[in-house]
């Protein structure tokens, strides 16, 4: 997946409405949208797009897009 | 040798926690957001006296009203939030609603997979000719294992009991089961004192859950992430399963009720399996997640609104703490 | 293969004793010996500190499954645990040993609440979840640390009640070697035996005063009470109609028993119990001289002992009884396979 589509399916997953754009370095403890339930749209996520399933304490070492990203697989991922 | 279910009574408590009513206690608190992610507007909480044997009670009376309490030879009570370790709230059940001492009564622990376990005991005990008309009961007060200030918890879980009357009948009404254990990851929902394992320590200090939330040891802990994780693993098989087990497909099935999760979590595993959205329950804008309760009150819920009919198939599946999860398919 | 039999038995007692000699210690004016003589009791066995009854259940569960051959051993569909002293309020315990066992995924499980009567009521499920086609081997485990329950300084129930597990393989076979049950439940008398302290209705309270209750006892509302006169009057009642209701359902007679284990409460109440009912001694079993009473495990105990000793031999039929706690009671009679 292209990095730009990633975003994109970022601020649609979590239903960002805080910030315009979230680009690799957002925080996204920072913003007011994740909480416990954001974790599950993004496991879903996960599981849809990647078919990928990341341990639940995992999600807790989680801060920017980029920290998800890596935790994703960097090989998954093109710029 | 055929067991169906044939009736159903619900008790919710009287006291109810809305959205709003979160939103003023926790800042940044969205309640329209909450309502339209976690599918729950208000949730029912039981009074500072009121054990789950008491919600129990009053769901019993509730489908035991035109009933003659002598045709009930068992009770299954199934519970998390039990009265005391010793004795058993069953027994308790059968003395406060008069039914005869040649009744067989039991409590079974089990969470969200609570209510297909109990339907698979009741047609068992019919099977082997132990009882005639069973009455199971799942009721828990899971507020009650909540810490005030875990607010992610204290949005999804509410009280709620319901009682189901199951009995004998010509047809089949309870067909096969698929039910399964994962006891690895028994510590992803969990309350870690109160057992024997580690006594209720009143002095348990707080610890943050890393999303503004508090709880202690004495407490609901669940690592939501890692449950989602298991349903998505562990609820599209025990479904294929359970429909190889009746020789059926999802076409062949009219509807589908889930333990009500939350609604993000049960929406997701519809859309994952594949089920028509007009085939499926997903209601839990007023009681939230009951445990082992939801399944009951959403098959009451359908049969009184005339969602399911008469001789329509139902599949069901609960799914969670233990882990621990299980489907059947039942004929109205 | 729609009957239900008993395959096997297997017992795990905790490493800890408590004899007469240290009670005699603790207690002023008791002698071992008396006690011994008053209980048929000598000596029982105690949980450790850390020792749970999801462990004991682990150890007597593995030491069947151990025994069998392999095919058997993956053969166990469902396991049913029985206990009153849960490791957690949640998850059930039930889990937790199907991943210690090494069980497939696709092992049902369940904990369920019941004392002395929890055994009878155990086979009763595992008959039933074979017969309707649910499971075709069930691990019934009962497995009880009551003294956990038990208040250091209550000498009466210290001296009853030791800790133990017995896991007994439940299997589908062409004949039925578990009969018919009769069932009971009488909550009436739930105050009678009881632990008031540490479920919801009461929490577990470390501050909770102590009391002299009965004469010579001390306890505190997280410690067990037992009303022990009332509790002998209910079983007076209760244990010769169950027994009416389980030959008559079954179409048979206690004189046609070949031998009858009673749950084993205790020496005095058992011996009662046996003139009341007119059982020859000698088909009459009454030992708990190393074991006290272990609550929902007392009769697989006494029934693998029983097999082991040849007191019953293939062919018999045994009337098994367990009352108590809720009050609750069941009976059922089991064939022995030849």
């Amino acid at each position: 997946m292209k990095k730009t589509e990633f975003y994109d399916l970022l601020m649609d997953t979590l239903e960002i409405e805080s910030v315009d754009a979230v680009d690799e370095s957002t925080d996204l403890t920072d913003l007011e949208e994740y909480d416990s339930l954001a974790v599950l749209s993004l496991i879903a996520m996960i599981d849809e797009h990647f078919s990928k399933r990341i341990p639940g304490t995992d999600f807790q070492k989680i801060t920017t897009v980029q920290s998800l990203m890596d935790m994703i697989g960097a090989g998954s991922f093109e710029s | 040798m055929n067991a169906v279910i044939q009736k159903i009574g619900v008790y919710l408590p009287e006291t109810v926690l809305t959205n709003d009513a979160l939103a003023r206690e926790f800042e940044d608190w969205n309640s329209e957001k909450v309502e339209k992610r976690a599918g729950i507007r208000e949730r029912h909480v039981a009074g500072e006296n009121e054990t789950a044997l008491d919600l129990a009670e009053k769901a019993c009376r509730d489908v035991l009203r035109d009933e003659d309490p002598e045709s009930v030879d068992f009770v299954i009570l199934c519970t998390q939030s039990p009265e005391y370790y010793l004795p058993t709230g069953a027994c308790i059940l059968q003395d406060r609603l008069g039914l005869s001492v040649r009744t067989g009564a039991l409590d079974i622990s089990l969470g969200c997979s609570g209510f297909v376990y109990g339907l698979a005991l009741a047609k068992s005990f019919m099977a082997s000719d132990t009882a005639d008309r069973v009455l199971l009961v799942t009721s828990d007060v899971m507020t009650r294992h909540l810490h005030p200030r875990d607010r992610a918890n204290r949005t999804i879980f509410g009280d709620g009991a319901a009682a189901t009357l199951v009995g004998r009948s010509d047809r089949e009404g309870i067909l096969n089961f698929s039910l399964g254990t994962d006891g690895s990851g028994f510590r992803n929902l969990i309350v870690p004192n109160g057992g024997m394992r580690h006594r209720y320590d009143p002095d348990a200090p707080d610890i943050a859950d890393g999303f503004g939330g508090t709880r202690t040891d004495n407490h609901l802990y669940m690592n939501g992430p890692e449950i989602f994780n298991f349903t998505i693993d562990a609820v599209p098989k025990t479904v294929a399963d359970v429909l190889e087990k009746n020789e059926m497909t999802l076409e062949d099935v009219d509807y589908v009720i889930f333990h009500q999760a939350n609604k993000y979590m049960v929406e997701y595993l519809r859309k994952k399996i594949g089920i028509p959205h007009e085939k499926f329950y997903l209601n839990m804008l007023y009681t939230g997640n009951t445990v082992s309760a939801t399944i009951p009150i959403g098959l009451n819920d359908v049969m009184k609104q005339g969602i399911v009919k008469p001789g329509d198939t139902v599949l069901v599946s609960g799914f969670g703490v233990g882990y621990s999860w299980g489907a059947t398919i039942i004929k109205i | 293969m729609n009957g239900a039999c008993i395959r096997k038995i297997e017992v795990c007692l905790p490493r800890k004793v408590l004899d007469n000699v240290e009670l005699e210690s603790i207690y002023e004016g008791w002698s071992a010996e008396k006690i011994e003589k008053k209980t048929g009791i000598r000596s029982r066995h105690v949980a450790g500190a850390h020792e749970t009854a999801v462990d004991l259940a682990y150890g007597a569960a593995k030491r069947l499954l151990d025994s069998l051959e392999s095919r058997e051993r993956n053969s166990v569909d469902f396991l049913l645990l029985c206990t009153q002293s849960p490791d957690y309020y949640l998850p059930p315990g039930s889990c937790m040993l199907q991943d210690r066992l090494g069980l497939p995924h696709s092992t049902g499980a369940l904990d369920y609440n019941l004392g002395c009567s929890g055994f009878i009521y155990g086979l009763a499920m595992a008959r039933g979840l074979i017969r309707s086609g649910t499971a075709s081997s069930v691990l019934l485990i009962t497995s009880e640390t009551y003294t956990r329950h038990i208040h250091a300084m209550d000498r009466s129930n210290r001296t009853i009640f030791g800790d133990a597990a017995a896991a007994t393989l439940v299997c589908a076979s062409e004949s039925d070697c578990i009969l018919e049950f009769a069932l009971g439940t009488d909550g009436s008398g739930y105050q009678n035996l009881i632990v008031p302290a540490g479920g919801l209705r009461k929490r577990y309270n470390p501050m909770a005063g102590t009391a002299e209750d009965p004469p010579g006892s001390l306890r505190t509302e997280n410690d067990l009470y037992m009303n022990g006169p009332e509790v002998f009057n209910f079983t007076i009642e209760a244990v010769p109609e169950v027994i009416r209701q389980c030959m008559e359902k079954n179409r048979s007679a206690l004189d046609q028993m070949d031998y009858v284990i009673f749950h084993q409460a205790n020496k005095y109440m058992l011996n009662h119990l046996r003139k009341k009912m007119d059982i020859p001694e000698e088909k009459y079993y009454m030992h708990m001289l190393d074991v006290g009473n272990t609550v929902s495990a007392t009769i697989p105990i006494a029934l693998k002992d029983s097999l082991e000793r040849g007191l019953v031999r293939p062919g018999n039929q045994v009337l098994l009884v367990g009352f108590g706690v809720g009050y609750s009671w069941g009976a059922t009679v089991v064939k022995i396979k030849d």
